[in-house]
This record gives structure tokens, C-alpha cells and sequence, in this order.
């Protein structure tokens, strides 16, 4: 009945969403493939990528109004900015809250504990520095659908929609090539699946983790200045519920399955935003979590399995 | 193993905590409570006794800017009122941070109730965090006074303590609908909510009467988000649910929240290419919505408040410079009710004299009579103040522009 008209115009809006869960989801299931734990910070690697795209993004547009071939450039430097912003707090993150813990031979509660830590630290450090009220970025394009870019279903696709996918669709295939044919993903995948013999064959396993962070903290970076180009801005809250989402979506497809993360990813923003028509926003999260316990039941590991350690 | 490592390290930190803090509220009492202590306090302030009037409100978080607009007018109150100086004892201001959060509500009161010299309470401003701190100030028998709490359900709790110097929304949302319907010729209105205590009843109350004025309505809850208040909604979400609003052709949307996610909610509307009107509430009427939102999808938005425009009230132009001069902001939403708020204790204050406590103060409430900048102070027996009237505001070239009141605008 609630679908049965607009449906497409549910489905693209859910379906960006769900790019940008994936996008993030992947940053907690390499973290988890490398290192069984799960790495609660990586919200705020988000939100740095947020503020970093935010800054990049004001300070290059200044007072233009930008358009054509120029609007792409922009949104390239604010992805550029906001995937390094996170690069680096990833890669901080695990200096300062990670591997003094793996040096001691610290048990895994530890690192969650610490991971938390640095989430407080980082989302109040962000508050401090950058205001407590969200900030909203200068539009590289015009958001307003009255132009749309093309049209599925009747329905017209904003240009916002189009830069999501288009972004996520070339990191989703680069990531994938990466992990499965360079030399950096067979690191990845040898730490994963038994990270003792691999240090004894010659890999440096510190080295693979910090890369493996740092290449989650791109990709979370860059959804950050992804999401902070929609209506909601920049905040320093922002990681909160994005980063339980992907966690979930991870989860959904099988923590530690970079796949799994990217199918997760994207049925969880799909199915939200359909729900959200039929029954209501405040239900959107009984749905996911009632599919997700439903998924778990019958797959205890998601959708695709853990298996970072084979190649996907 | 874990637990009894948690329980052997956090329990002395609280027990020494609770020493710490039941230290200095028993050296304040001290001070505050009796006339002839001759404590430092006492001694500068020529042993006149020493009040301290709380303000509790959100002075963190995303809506913090309500909160601020309140404690700025509650402080010049307090300040005012001992530079007169021909009070019989000597008020202090202190504040707790709720972030409007029901959640961090009580804890914020308690903070308050311990502290032994304070005898009235200002707020606190949400409804949501009224209505799970008020039992607390009830047993405490410390009286509170909102300047901003408008859920109409507060009043039915059976707190003596609670006073609040603003109608409630039974008054808010009929006021609102009435006029979308019969001002603005809404016939297919699409109603929000936040989810909240504060805006769930509004919205039915606005629903109820727009209904019976015979227009369509829709509604849908649709959380605070985490950006905004302690809600548990996704800025995510807004994009879908102007979706839903745009297909559903309403014509006008009715917004029961605060300003903080009506912004998000408006500027999704916006690129969803919704062209009909919007109007909220009182949550919403701060010039951080326009900010927020943007002036070109703020402008012609529709807002209602309870509270008066005194800019045009010549006896509130010396409180609208001060509260200048002491917040470095223009007065806002609900500062001059805070304002009047705090006068309605000071003046029970000054009546009860010197010998003034709680209890007393508690007492002498419900027969208080004050006038102050936005009205004629004076309680009903369950706390809600005397007469209603509803203002309607609209934002225009940027900014919040009084239309008079509802029924006559």
C-alpha cells in the first residue's frame, strides 16, 4: 500500500543512505578482520572526515557560486580532504589507543574500553574546537531537485544522490581490487586469516595494521564529507547513529567480510527508508534491528560469513 | 573478576565524592540558613542571609540556546534585584545543565537540592525534563517556576512544587490550528512530531482542533535526533520523511518540536522540492532556526509561542538593553518569562523577608501576584498560570516578526 506509489522515490534516498553505511561499515569490518576487535572510534574518524571536507570545502569556494565542470572539482577536494582528515585520525587513533595495548599483550576488553575513550575524546574535543552547533557546508552544486540530474522510475535523481553513488561506487571497486590484487591486501588477508604465521613468512603485521586503519579511516573519512554535504551538515555528534548503523550493517553481512559490509551497508539504508512510508519514522529502527535478529538467527555469522581471511 | 574490580574502585570514588560534595553543600547551608553564622559570606554582606536562586535548563547540547536565553534573564534578575539594595538578605545565582535532556534532568536537580541555600528554581525550561525531575523538587519540597515547560500533562503530575509562568499547549495547539486553517486556508496539513513529551501532546492538540475545523491531517512521529536533543532519531531520516510529506500533497506542514531538527526537517523539505507552508511552535521560535535552516527556506515559515513580543512593551525596554549588556546577545525566546519567572520568587522573597525558607517559599506561591513584562503572574491550584494567550510570529526577510495574537492577527 505505502509503496505502491513513489516507490523509487523511497528507494534512491535509501539507497545513498545505504552507500554511506557501507562505506563506513567497511572501516569497522577490516579493523575486525586484522584485529578481532571492534574499533567504537571509528564514528569519530567519520566525523573528522566531516569536518575536514567542511573546512576544505568553505575555505575553496569561498564566496563563488560554482557550476559545471567546476563543481565537480570542488566535491573531488572535498572528498580528497575529508578521506585524508580521516585517514589520519585513523592512523592516530591506532598509534595512541591501539597499539600501546597490543604491545603489552592487553586483553580485548582493554581495547574496547580504550576505544571508547577515544570516542568521547574525540567527539568533545570536536565540540570544543569547532562549536557545539552543526555547520553547514557551501553547496559545490545546487541540491534542489527542481534539476535533476536524470530520472529512474518517473522519479528524478538529485545531484547529491548521483555524487553519493558515483563516489562510493568507485572507492567500493578500488577497495575491493585492492584487498584482493595488490600486495597491501594480501597483507590484509594473511594477518587475518593467522596473523602469527604470517609475521613468521615476512609480513610486518604493525605495518598491515596501521594501513589497514588507514584505508578504513579513507573510506569513513569520506563518507563523512559525503553526509555532511546533505541537509544535516557538519557536527560534532554526527558519528553517533551512522556509526551504530554501519556497525549493524557489518554485522548484517558478516563482520570481517568486506563484501558482506558493502551488501550490509546498502540493505540497511534501503530497507529504513522504505520502512519509514508504511509504518512511520520512529519505528525505522525496529525494523533493522528485528531483521537483523532475524538474519543472525538463522546466519549466526551474516549474510556472507566471516572471511576476510579468504579472498572474497 | 571484572565486576568486583569495578565495584572495588568505583564505590570508594563515589563514596569519597558524596563526602566531597556533602561538604560543601553543609558549608553553604551555613552560611545561607542562619543570620548569626558570621561566616565569610555573611561577613562582607553585612550578616544579611544568603538565597540562591537555581536555574536549571539546557546549557550544553544542541538546543542550548533556549537554555541560554533563560539563564541570562534569570541572572540580570538576581543582579537587579541586589543592586537595589534594599533587600533584607543577599541572592545568588546558580545554575545545572540538563541539555533539555530528561535523562540528565534529575541528576541536575539533585545537584540543586543538595546545595542547602538554594530556595527556588527557576525551570526547568523542557517539558521532557520537567516531568522526570519534578518528583524529586516535590520531595524536596523545592519550589520551580518554568519559564518554557508547556506540556499540558505537567500540570496533572500533583507536584505542589510546580509552578511554570507560560500556557501550556492545550492552549499552544488549538491556538496554531485554528489559525493554519482559518488564517492560512489549510486543508491537507501534514503534522510532525519529535517524539517527545513536549511534542507529542502538542501535536495531538493541534490535530484534534484542525481536524475539527475540517481539514485533512496526517501525522507521523519522527524523533529528535542525536545532533539535536538526547533523541534517538537519524539526521538521515529527514530526506525520506519530506519524501512522504511531498506525496502526500499537503499543503501545509505543522511541526511539534524544536528548532534544532525543524532546520533539518525544513531544509529536506526544501530539496525535496515541497513548495507548501510551514509552521511549529514555540520550540522553534529562536533565530538559530533561520540560521540553521537558511534564510531562503526559513522565510514565511509560521511560528507560535505562548510568549509575548515586548519589543513594542515600553516597561521591557530597560530589560531588553540590560539583557543586552549582560549576555552579549539579544534577548531571545523566553528570556523575558525567565526573567519574570525569577522576579515572581524575588518577590515572594522580599515578602517573606529575612527568615525565608523552602517551605515558606513554597507556601507562598500559589497566592503571588506579580506583575511582570509579559503578564500578570498569577497561579492556578495546579500550577498553570492564569489566562492564556497565543502570539504567532512569522519570519520575514530574515527575521522573527510578530503577527499579534492568534486570535485576532
Amino acid at each position: 500500500m505505502c509503496l505502491t506509489h513513489h516507490f523509487s522515490s523511497y528507494f534512491i534516498p535509501g539507497l545513498a543512505n545505504g552507500f554511506l553505511y557501507a562505506l563506513i561499515a567497511l572501516g569497522y569490518t577490516l579493523v575486525y578482520g586484522v584485529l578481532q576487535l571492534i574499533n567504537f572510534a571509528h564514528s569519530e574518524v567519520f566525523m573528522s572526515g566531516g569536518f575536514g571536507g567542511l573546512f576544505a570545502l568553505n575555505a575553496v569556494i569561498g564566496s563563488k557560486t560554482p557550476s559545471g565542470l567546476e563543481s565537480a572539482g570542488f566535491v573531488v577536494i572535498g572528498l580528497v580532504a575529508g578521506a585524508v582528515s580521516g585517514g589520519v585520525v585513523a592512523f592516530v587513533l591506532e598509534r595512541v589507543a591501539y597499539r600501546p595495548l597490543r604491545r603489552r599483550h592487553a586483553p580485548k576488553l582493554a581495547f574496547l574500553i580504550s576505544a571508547i575513550g577515544m570516542s568521547y575524546f574525540l567527539q568533545n574535543l570536536a565540540g570544543k574546537e569547532f562549536g557545539r552547533d552543526a555547520r553547514t557546508m557551501k553547496a559545490p552544486f545546487t541540491l534542489t531537485p527542481s534539476k535533476p540530474l536524470f530520472t529512474v522510475f518517473g522519479e528524478g535523481v538529485t545531484v547529491y544522490y548521483a555524487v553519493i553513488a558515483v563516489a562510493a561506487i568507485t572507492m567500493l571497486v578500488l577497495l575491493d581490487r585492492m584487498v584482493n590484487a595488490t600486495r597491501l591486501g594480501q597483507g590484509i588477508r594473511a594477518v587475518a586469516q593467522d596473523a602469527d604465521t604470517a609475521s613468521l613468512m615476512g609480513v610486518d603485521i604493525n605495518r598491515v595494521i596501521a594501513q589497514t586503519f588507514i584505508v578504513g579511516g579513507l573510506l569513513g573519512g569520506a563518507a563523512g564529507f559525503l553526509f555532511g554535504l546533505g541537509t544535516a551538515g557538519v557536527s560534532y555528534t554526527m558519528g553517533f547513529v551512522p556509526g551504530v548503523k554501519a556497525f549493524t550493517a557489518a554485522v548484517l553481512g558478516g563482520i570481517g567480510n568486506i563484501r558482506g559490509a558493502m551488501l550490509g551497508g546498502l540493505l540497511l539504508g534501503v530497507i529504513e527508508n522504505m520502512a519509514q512510508p508504511c509504518i512511520g519514522a520512529n519505528w525505522i529502527d525496529v525494523v533493522s534491528f528485528v531483521i537483523l535478529v532475524l538474519v543472525l538467527m538463522v546466519r549466526p555469522t551474516g549474510l556472507l560469513g566471516e572471511r576476510l581471511g579468504r579472498s572474497a | 573478576m571484572l565486576n568486583r574490580r569495578v565495584v572495588l574502585t568505583v564505590v570508594p570514588l563515589v563514596v569519597a565524592g558524596m563526602a566531597l560534595s556533602a561538604c560543601g553543600s553543609s558549608k553553604k547551608s551555613s552560611s545561607g540558613g542562619s543570620s548569626t553564622g558570621g561566616s565569610s559570606t555573611a561577613a562582607n554582606t553585612g550578616n544579611k542571609p544568603t538565597f540562591t536562586i537555581a536555574y536549571e535548563g539546557p546549557l550544553s547540547g544542541g538546543n542550548a540556546q533556549l537554555g541560554l536565553n533563560m539563564k541570562f534573564a534569570v541572572q540580570l534578575a538576581v543582579n537587579e534585584a541586589n543592586a537595589a539594595g534594599d533587600l533584607p538578605f543577599t541572592l545568588k545565582y546558580t545554575d545545572a545543565d540538563d541539555q533539555g535532556s530528561p535523562d540528565q534532568s534529575p541528576a541536575a536537580a539533585q545537584k540543586l537540592i543538595d546545595d542547602k541555600s538554594v530556595i527556588a528554581v527557576v525551570g526547568p525550561a523542557f517539558s521532557g525534563a520537567t516531568k522526570a525531575a519534578e518528583p524529586k523538587f516535590a520531595d524536596a519540597s523545592l519550589a520551580t517556576v518554568s519559564p518554557s515547560a508547556t506540556s499540558p500533562t505537567l500540570a496533572d503530575g500533583g507536584w505542589k512544587t510546580f509552578f511554570r509562568v507560560v500556557a501550556d499547549d492545550n492552549a499552544q495547539g488549538p491556538a496554531d490550528a485554528d489559525y493554519a486553517t482559518k488564517k492560512l486556508g489549510a486543508k491537507n496539513i501534514f503534522a510532525i512530531d519529535d517524539a517527545s513529551a513536549y511534542g507529542q501532546p502538542l501535536e495531538k492538540a493541534f490535530e484534534d482542533q484542525a481536524k475539527s475545523d475540517g481539514a485533512t491531517v496526517t501525522h507521523q512521529s519522527v524523533p529528535g535526533t542525536t545532533q539535536c536533543q538526547a533523541g534517538s532519531g537519524n539526521t538521515q531520516q529527514y530526506p525520506g520523511v519530506a519524501t512522504t510529506i511531498k506525496n502526500s500533497g499537503a499543503d501545509t506542514v505543522f511541526y511539534a518540536g524544536y528548532y534544532c531538527d525543524f532546520a533539518l526537517l525544513a531544509k529536506a523539505l526544501n530539496a525535496a522540492g515541497f513548495t507548501g507552508k510551514l509552521m511549529s511552535d514555540d520550540g522553534s521560535l529562536d533565530p538559530k532556526y533561520i540560521e540553521q535552516a537558511g534564510q531562503n527556506v526559513a522565510e514565511g515559515t509560521y511560528i507560535s509561542c505562548a510568549c509575548a513580543d515586548i519589543s513594542t512593551n515600553s516597561a521591557a525596554q530597560d530589560f531588553l538593553t540590560k539583557f543586552k549588556a549582560l549576555a552579549k546577545f539579544d534577548s531571545g525566546t523566553y528570556s523575558p518569562e525567565a526573567f519574570d519567572a525569577a522576579n515572581t520568587i524575588i518577590s515572594v522573597l522580599k515578602q517573606l523577608g529575612a527568615g525565608a525558607t523552602r517551605e515558606k517559599v513554597l507556601a507562598a506561591l500559589p497566592s503571588v501576584d506579580y506583575k511582570g513584562i509579559t503578564k500578570e503572574v498569577k497561579f492556578q491550584s495546579n500550577g498553570n498560570i492564569s489566562g492564556t494567550a497565543v502570539y504567532i510570529y512569522q519570519v520575514k526577510g530574515g527575521k522573527i516578526t510578530s503577527l499579534g495574537l492568534a486570535s485576532t492577527s
